[in-house]
């Protein structure tokens, strides 16, 4: 998991400089399961989480300031810090399947300078464009002290309905977010839940209010592949 | 053995102080989250049995992985045994204090000390902090650090978590007189 940077800075076009003490920390969390209720997944998956500890560019201003420099110095930056961490991790673009995204915010902050950091083009469009993806990524932002664990949502990064996909991976910073600090954090997967069968979409009967009573859901039954 | 999951944390710290870590202090945890071998048997007198047959094994699954997630030479190293709530903290020992667990990291890292460790017994998602010291010069205080670990859901109460971790460095912005200067 050790990271070379593929992207260089210098790529994402005259982005303002930074101090050198924007970023404080690092963490990433991967996690590989062997066994679910005793069963190996019939898809083997790998989901990680990579959380970046920024300090907040907007503590102290009010809550008219317009954001948009900050975003556009600091969002491309955690962008590419982010998903090479993440590809490193999950074992190169095309082995993602699922994606999502959140923010932790110092209790000086404000839930928005979270979204600001996470739901701009800035980051958002770049994160999509290096893990290769074409939907909407999913989120979860929250205000904490540091330690919060994080619960990141997940879904197909192509077909955001991909119901076999809809998981969640945690992340958390033991010593972050400081009050004056935000965590940001990119999440990924290589694949389904562990053993995914409670059908999809295409196979779903027309549920509604009316018909739910007499409407049966459709068998997800697999044969049990233990010896 | 039955492993439920492997999970790998790798911690860069890059600024401390307000100055920058440069290169970047790494630390890298890989966790194998197992069934406890001595679950649903009451009190067991003798672990010897278990401990032949699960410790060298996963002292083996879990050495390479975490000299990988470094991805270079450990400076420090440590590991944990954190024992579900039905287990006792006994079997936790058993499997990680023994030359059979730990001479696989020692002989991956050319380590040459005993593994400092943490035992603890705890519900999934409880918090524990590994202590690191040197490999090969536990009295090398630069190099004394712990890293806090969470697992979200493990280990459950049959279960048993157990760790290694290694750290490519000292603490970050460690700047402390030698033991030696106090002798």
């Amino acid at each position: 998991m050790t990271v070379e940077l593929e992207r260089p800075l210098e790529a994402l076009g005259a982005a303002p400089e930074l101090p050198l003490t924007w970023l404080r920390r690092i963490v990433v969390h991967r996690e590989e399961v062997l066994l679910e209720n005793g069963a190996a997944p019939a898809v083997p998956a790998v989901q990680a989480s990579v959380a970046a500890v920024v300090r907040n560019p907007w503590v102290g201003t009010p809550a008219t300031r317009d954001l948009a420099s900050e975003v556009e110095a600091v969002a491309p930056r955690l962008a590419v810090e982010l998903t090479d961490r993440l590809l490193s991790a999950l074992g190169g673009v095309d082995a993602v399947e699922a994606f999502g995204k959140a923010a932790v915010v110092g209790t000086r902050g404000e839930i928005e300078h979270g979204g600001a950091l996470i739901h701009t083009p800035w980051f958002g469009n770049l994160v999509r464009e290096f893990l290769d993806g074409q939907s909407i990524i999913c989120f979860a932002d929250t205000r904490a002290d540091a330690g919060e664990s994080l619960v990141v949502p997940m879904w197909h990064k192509n077909a955001a309905a991909t119901r076999s996909h809809y998981q969640t991976v945690s992340a958390r910073v033991p010593d972050g977010p400081r009050a004056d600090e935000i965590v940001v954090v990119v999440a990924g997967s290589t694949g389904p839940r562990p053993h995914a069968r409670i059908g999809d979409r295409s196979t779903d009967p027309t549920v509604t209010a009316a018909t739910a009573a007499t409407v049966r859901p459709v068998s997800t039954h697999r044969e049990d592949p233990r010896p | 053995m039955n492993v439920r999951k492997i999970v790998t944390v790798v911690d860069e710290v890059l600024t401390e102080g307000g100055r920058p870590v440069e290169p970047a202090a790494r630390v890298a945890v890989v966790a194998a989250v197992i069934e406890n071998p001595w679950s649903g048997q009451g009190y067991v007198e003798d672990l010897g049995p278990g401990i032949d047959a699960h410790a060298s094994d996963l002292g083996a699954l879990l050495a390479p992985r975490v000299m990988e997630a470094l991805g270079e030479a450990p400076e420090a190293f440590g590991k944990a045994a954190i024992v579900g709530l039905d287990g006792e903290i006994e079997h936790g020992s058993a499997l990680i204090h023994t030359l059979k667990f730990g001479d696989h990291f020692r002989t991956a890292a050319s380590a040459t000390t005993l593994l400092p460790a943490v035992e603890k017994r705890g519900p999934a998602g409880v918090v524990f902090d590994i202590p690191l010291k040197h490999v090969t010069d536990a009295t090398i205080r630069s190099h004394h650090q712990s890293f806090e670990v969470r697992l979200p859901d493990a280990p459950h109460p049959g279960e048993i978590v157990v760790a290694l971790a290694a750290a490519a460095q000292g603490r970050p912005q460690q700047r402390l007189a030698a033991l030696s200067t106090e002798q």
